[in-house]
């Protein structure tokens, strides 16, 4: 099942975005460019400021761990240096997570879980916001099962069962900009992880032409992201048509 | 008419660049050039293309307002000093600097003295990445205000840069509820890029009602008819 996405449900922020997918929730907001604390002033690139909120309470070292790596992988996608001295600021609300927090899920699974539906929900509000992006990037979760087996996506069930956890994000040439790895594995599976994300990463926002290459193997090959896109901008232009 | 959308970091393809003798070519925004020849998008976007200006740019709604020369905003002052005025265009970006002698017939013995609060229409003079952005109240060309200075009275409604945009291109921009308005009251109007509107009727209520005709058109993305609708409810209201 592919993510369900709602863009601008937020009128205040210049972009917003949420994300749900089988696992989480996110609603992400952005703003920018704005005026940058002296302190916090870059004079040749725009600094990039990241929020999370968890669902439940404030946050603590485990939100500033998620921010960490979201800072880096947003940073190789946004273009900082067309807005010297400015701020760009990402704020991004977990409204669900699986179990709660991934409380029952063992250690450090539960972050893992919830990275790709951030940085998902963190990339459509920047589109959105008008903040100029080198390309597009998205990000999967892939379970490693008892059996060696891999799933794209999972649910909430397999998340229990699994060996190991994967959070990947791709850039547009394919490159990999985030690998957060959990549980036990060895170098062979984690290659393998990393092809079938890579697969299902670039599929996200493939054009209709790359589509169909994409279309074998069992990895959801609709390019949702492309399409939720594609379709806010077409509304913009609705009023055209008319008139 | 479906132009193609591009995506952020997608290289706009050759067949849509515009087709004119001239020897130069304008990127609008959206649109940046990397050398040698390749040119991407930004952002999302659908490809606009200006064959008689020889320019290219990305059609969106997407995102904050970027002051760019020649632009007409509705700046509110912040603070003065010795010889600028400190405005805000949009929320917390730096301010923009107005000339205290930038307006017409301004010199240093009679100028407009403006307070913390006030509103001047006014044009963009100078917006270079990384610097102030700076405004004037006159066309500073012929002397002359066209329209330009401090706005008295009224009131200031908060709207999308884009619907600014398309109430700014009069008929072409398909809204009809300023011209439907004009038809049975008189009023003053001025729509700045910044996304600000202003109004005055002289009247707070048929004001308040101007203003939120445009708001609610803006939010709920009404198309003609659903203006004209609100438009008809609005008039019968006010009289």
């Amino acid at each position: 099942m592919p993510p369900q996405i709602t863009t601008s449900p937020l009128s205040r922020p210049d972009g917003s975005a949420t994300y749900t997918d089988a696992l989480s929730t996110v609603l992400a907001a952005v703003n920018g460019p704005l005026e940058v604390s002296r302190r916090d002033e870059l004079p040749s690139e725009a600094t990039l400021e990241i929020h999370v909120r968890p669902a439940a309470g404030v946050g603590g070292p485990r939100e500033r761990w998620l921010e960490a790596v979201l800072h880096a992988v947003l940073r190789s996608v946004v273009l900082v240096h067309l807005h010297p001295r400015a701020l760009v600021q990402v704020s991004l609300q977990v409204v669900r997570e699986p179990a709660g927090g991934g409380v029952g899920l063992g250690k450090g699974r539960g972050e893992v879980a919830v990275l790709p539906a951030l940085v998902n929900a963190a990339v459509l509000a920047l589109v959105g916001g008008g903040v100029g992006l080198e390309g597009m990037l998205s990000a999967v979760l892939v379970a490693v099962g008892g059996k060696g087996e891999l799933v794209v996506a999972p649910g909430v069930e397999v998340l229990e069962g699994c060996e190991s956890l994967h959070a990947v994000a791709c850039a547009a040439g394919g490159g990999l900009v985030m690998d957060e790895s959990t549980g036990r594995f060895d170098l062979g599976v984690w290659g393998e992880v990393v092809e079938r994300a890579r697969e299902a990463c670039l599929a996200a926002f493939a054009s209709k032409g790359e589509d169909e290459a994409m279309a074998n193997g069992d990895v959801e090959a609709e390019p949702w992201m492309r399409q939720v896109l594609e379709e806010k901008v077409r509304d913009a232009n609705a009023w055209r048509e008319s008139t | 008419m479906s132009a193609t959308i591009l995506l952020p970091g997608e290289e706009l393809p050759s067949d849509s660049l515009p087709k004119t003798k001239k020897g130069t070519l304008t990127l609008g925004p959206g649109l940046r050039h990397i050398p040698p020849t390749s040119i991407t998008a930004t952002t999302s976007g659908s490809i606009s293309v200006d064959n008689k200006k020889s320019a290219v740019w990305l059609e969106n709604t997407n995102g904050r307002y970027q002051p760019s020369t020649g632009d007409l905003v509705i700046a509110q002052v912040h603070h003065g000093s010795t010889d600028t005025y400190h405005c805000a265009l949009t929320p917390q970006t730096p301010f923009a600097l107005l000339g205290q002698l930038a307006f017409e017939g301004a010199s240093k013995k009679s100028r407009p003295h403006l307070l913390s609060g006030d509103l001047v229409y006014a044009r963009v003079s100078r917006a270079v990445k990384g610097e102030d952005v700076e405004l004037e109240g006159f066309n500073s060309a012929t002397g002359k205000s066209e329209g330009m200075g401090q706005l008295k009275g009224g009131m200031v409604f908060e709207v999308s840069p884009a619907f600014a945009r398309r109430l700014m291109m009069g008929s072409k921009g398909g809204v009809k509820i300023l011209e439907g308005v004009g038809e049975k009251i008189r009023f003053e109007v001025a729509v700045g890029r910044n996304g600000r509107v202003w109004v005055d009727s002289g009247n707070v209520r048929t004001t308040a009602a101007i203003g939120r005709l445009l708001t609610s058109s803006d939010e709920n993305a009404w198309d003609v008819e659903e203006q004209e609708k609100a438009l008809k409810k609005a008039l019968k209201d006010m009289s």
